[in-house]
């Protein structure tokens, strides 16, 4: 059986693990959203500063999932494989980049490499060594269906996890949901109960969807 | 079997496969002079469109390949409700529509054609062609599609000119990839389409097998290659256990092939660890320039008609080994019957992927 082993949820209102509100934007912080979420959790990674907002997301949820969701994701390095999506690729940073020659003709090189919209899986990957398969996929809106056959194709190829989500962030909205599917044994083991409450959900699409819209609509 | 075919080829060559595989095995090449188009208003090499208008380019180049890849199999099939068009590209529409760049093939495709599916768009830098290829093969084995239509494109757009003029990569001379004079890469515009299906009836020519691969991850930097070819060294080793292949079984690597510095040295490096450097190979864009998004399903198909003409074509813009490890770069076009090559493909994020192709 897979399950949905941890998830994360952050939008302009709050950052969640498994549906429970960890964190809300403090309006007295002298720091960015993304940037109060990362001191709150106390991570250290100084790469996570250089980084545009979709690949922060990505840093975040992966480490919030960690943490908060206590999973240690001690996976082989190739047995990760990422899927994330959003609807307008990496037009925010794209903007930034446009702005950068449009204004004063010396194009930024530093936000020109985050105008792709998967430098979120890359970044992921270097943060975790990870060598697996990653994707990235324009869509209009969060399918739940989408996912939800990546992650079972994956897993039945012989992945030990899928993380992935909808990452869709501009300057009106913050839509972040990231999440983390295994494969779990459908009959626990004795030793190691896999408890009711622990937060995980079995995989199927009304229930991915249902978690999503948690805090997303 | 997992059939691939029907492809077709747009680029400044020609509108068709034909007239672009007629400029190959003539050595031309898509790539001219621009002028005014760098940062400094300086000329640049370019494989650039002339005659499309500029509104709604990336658009139409993908209505327009989708068009002729349905010309090419049972044309009923587009709107059959178990078809799925994938559209792979990195930046769509930027130019025209920087805050949509893609909604123009989501919905407004679908209509145009009756698909009975939202196309699904990969945008994963230029892994993007490959890996929509191996989504393709994915969706077929599931079952979650029968026929899968891919469909790549890209424009050389003043935004990605001068991102890479940003990064001091683009060429002054057209690029010439594993070249020791080698100077960095010449940007194109292209679209290229491929039909993925179990069904072999329903192609009018007949189509090629495909061995479809995977892609990994170099972990490692996300604008830099790997200084070890870490992950194409995995995604090619997959790809080929995945099909029981060894060395001796492939005849021709179709690399990636850019002509920057690091990316050609960091390929000859993982080509060596995989023990394929014997085996000839070459890079398109010399022909193509880079036509990112575009570029793994257009050299795909490009590389499908050596397979079908039997003939391995110079690796044009190729004279002197400029990498630290041995290959067996295409000097000149060779006639030769063979029957399966390897394509890869590495890109930004730190993508690598793979696939390979043989007769049936």
């Amino acid at each position: 059986m897979i399950k949905i082993t941890g998830y994360c949820h952050i939008t302009d209102l709050l950052c969640a693990v498994n549906g429970k509100i960890l964190l809300q934007p403090s309006p007295d912080s002298e720091h960015s959203w993304f940037r109060q979420i990362y001191n709150f959790a106390d991570i250290q990674y100084p790469k996570f500063h250089k980084m545009d907002a979709l690949a922060q997301a990505g840093v975040l949820g992966v480490e919030l999932i960690r943490l908060f969701a206590a999973r240690p994701m001690d996976f082989q390095d190739e047995g990760v494989d990422l899927v994330f999506a959003n609807r307008y690729a990496s037009a925010a940073t794209d903007r930034r980049f446009q702005a950068s020659y449009a204004d004063h003709m010396s194009p930024s090189p530093a936000i020109f490499v985050y105008t792709l919209p998967n430098i979120i899986t890359g970044e992921i990957a270097i943060l975790k060594k990870w060598y697996g398969e990653n994707t990235f996929v324009v869509m209009p809106e969060f399918d739940p269906g989408f996912f939800t056959s990546y992650i079972q194709r994956h897993i039945a190829r012989g992945c030990e996890a899928v993380i992935g989500g909808w990452v869709q962030i501009d300057e009106e909205n913050t839509e972040v949901f990231i999440f983390l599917a295994e494969p779990i044994p459908a009959e626990p083991i004795p030793a190691e109960p896999i408890q009711a409450d622990d937060g995980a959900v079995r995989l199927g699409v009304r229930e991915l969807l249902e978690i999503y819209q948690q805090h997303l609509s | 079997m997992m059939y691939i075919g029907a492809e077709t080829m747009i680029s400044p060559m020609g509108a068709s496969t034909e007239e672009n595989w007629k400029s190959m095995l003539a050595n031309r090449s898509a790539i001219g002079w621009v002028d005014q188009v760098g940062l400094h208003h300086e000329k640049l090499p370019l494989a650039r469109f002339d005659a499309l208008t500029t509104d709604r380019r990336f658009h139409s180049l993908v209505f327009d390949c989708l068009q002729a890849v349905s010309q090419a199999i049972d044309a009923s099939l587009l709107w059959h409700a178990s078809t799925q068009v994938i559209v792979s590209a990195t930046k769509g529409a930027v130019d025209d529509h920087l805050d949509r760049p893609f909604d123009g093939v989501m919905h407004p495709l679908q209509k145009a054609f009756d698909l009975k599916r939202l196309p699904l768009i990969v945008s994963n830098a230029c892994i993007s062609g490959v890996q929509a290829i191996n989504i393709a093969d994915e969706l077929v084995a599931a079952g979650e599609a029968e026929h899968v239509i891919v469909i790549a494109a890209d424009l050389a757009s003043q935004f990605v000119i001068n991102g890479f003029q940003s990064l001091y990569a683009i060429s002054d001379k057209p690029c010439a990839p594993f070249d020791i004079a080698r100077k960095g890469i010449t940007l194109g515009e292209a679209a290229a389409g491929v039909v993925v299906s179990r069904n072999r009836g329903i192609f009018k020519e007949e189509p090629l097998s495909l061995l479809a691969g995977y892609s990994s991850n170099d972990a490692n930097h996300i604008s830099g290659p790997s200084r070890t070819g870490e992950g194409l060294v995995r995604a090619v080793r997959r790809t080929m256990a995945r099909h029981q292949k060894q060395a001796a079984d492939l005849d021709l690597l179709s690399v990636h092939g850019t002509a920057t510095q690091y990316n050609d040295e960091m390929e000859a490096i993982a080509i060596n660890r995989l023990g394929l450097q014997n085996l000839p190979l070459l890079s398109l864009k010399g022909y193509f320039g880079h036509t990112l998004g575009a570029a793994g399903v257009l050299e795909t198909v490009a590389t499908m008609q050596m397979l079908r003409h039997g003939v391995q074509l110079k690796s044009l813009g190729f004279e002197k080994l400029g990498t630290s490890q041995p290959l067996n770069v295409l000097a000149n076009n060779k006639v030769k019957e063979f029957n399966c090559f390897l394509k890869t493909a590495s890109g930004f994020g730190g993508g690598n992927a793979a696939l390979m192709v043989e007769k049936i």
